[in-house]
């Protein structure tokens, strides 16, 4: 199989490059993270994250032939050749396909992604019926491997402003639960011109989310709930 | 983002990208919006002129009737049915109405076709 990835050592001083490279995958390859660690065999220089390989610490997100996604999750086959792998669009990169996701994460803590309940603590834990159990499916599984943000038009020209789809996605999920009593405030927080408004509703985000996710979908009752509020 | 950062290279090569049909509908709609912001003024000017007088009435329905001006007015005629149906689809996208994936695809589809369907009719139209 025949790739074509983006090169890029710190060190050396030179621009980035795409490197070609050939491998045979073998009995038993069937996603593109088998075939990369492969490659690691062949050429123990190129760097890219990769942990749990199967979808679920977020780590392998990258721009598989112009679409982002995870790389533990993209079968092999059907991949057109050659394939071309690149660092996630928008991001500093830091070596060949790792890139620094320090903004990223900075917008995530600034949703406050924990519960947050001023009342008394109760004697036993917090209970939920299950119809507000369900308001958090399709919310709470986001891996936050950035394959929304980094494929987000308005994320890529306001990177420092907007939170963008992931970091509204959770902020959302927060503000549907039952059992957390800052909603209010968090909506005055959203409430801005960048950190919310810049969603243009192109939908990148639920188009490339490797969980089936909808971000969009989140930024959209936030966008309700302010709505709703403001009348 | 940091100094350690801003010295580090980025991949954002839009031609390298492969967009989805939404984006590729909301790309078309700044564009859109570009071209009547240009060509509106421009409209407006000649239907102030044409009521100046009968002659210049005349005279520019004379004009506008070429073949190459019916051929022009087609980009504006595009742009105006693609920005206007974008812009509707979005409202509705906005309050929840076909926001979900399969839908939004499938309303992308339909204002891409749509625009440029109506421009050719146009096109028929000033030219027969």
């Amino acid at each position: 199989m025949k790739l074509s990835i983006y090169r890029f050592d710190p060190e050396s001083g030179k621009p980035p490059r795409m490197q070609a490279y050939e491998v045979r995958p073998e009995a038993g390859d069937k996603k593109l993270l088998d075939l990369l660690m492969r490659l690691r065999v062949q050429d123990d220089s190129l760097s890219f994250r990769r942990s749990c390989r199967e979808g679920v610490c977020g780590s392998d997100a990258m721009n598989i032939n112009g679409r982002n996604g995870l790389a533990c999750l993209t079968a092999l086959d059907g991949l057109k050749e050659p394939l071309v792998l690149r660092p996630l669009p928008g991001f500093p990169v830091i070596r060949d396909l790792i890139v620094d996701m320090t903004q990223f994460f900075a917008h995530y803590h600034s949703i406050k992604p924990w519960l947050i309940n001023s009342e008394p603590l109760p004697e036993r834990e917090r209970l939920q019926s299950p119809a507000e159990r369900e308001r958090l499916d399709g919310l709470y599984e986001c891996i936050l491997c950035a394959c929304c943000s980094a494929f987000c038009p308005s994320y890529w020209w306001n990177p420092d402003k907007f939170i963008g789809p992931s970091g509204l996605l959770q902020a959302y999920r927060f503000i549907a639960d039952s059992r957390d009593t800052a909603t209010a405030e968090r909506l005055d927080f959203l409430d801005d011109v960048y950190r919310l408004y810049r969603c243009r509703t192109i939908m990148n985000c639920t188009e490339v989310c490797p969980k089936g996710l909808s971000p969009s979908h989140a930024i959209e009752r936030i966008r309700l709930a302010l709505l709703r509020r403001s009348s | 983002m940091d100094r350690h950062s801003r010295r580090l290279p980025m991949f954002l090569n839009l031609a390298q990208i492969r967009f989805p049909i939404g984006a590729i509908a909301s790309i078309a709609h700044r564009v859109s919006g570009v071209l009547l912001f240009i060509t509106l003024p421009v409209i407006a000017l000649l239907l102030d002129a044409s009521l100046r007088s009968e002659e210049v009435f005349a005279l520019l329905r004379k004009l506008l009737s070429s073949p190459l001006c019916v051929v022009a007015a087609t980009v504006p005629v595009w742009a105006l049915v693609h920005h206007v149906l974008a812009g509707v689809r979005h409202l509705l996208m906005d309050v929840g109405v076909g926001s979900e994936l399969a839908r939004a695809r499938a309303s992308a589809r339909v204002v891409l076709l749509a625009a440029p369907v109506v421009a050719l009719l146009f096109l028929v139209w000033g030219l027969s």
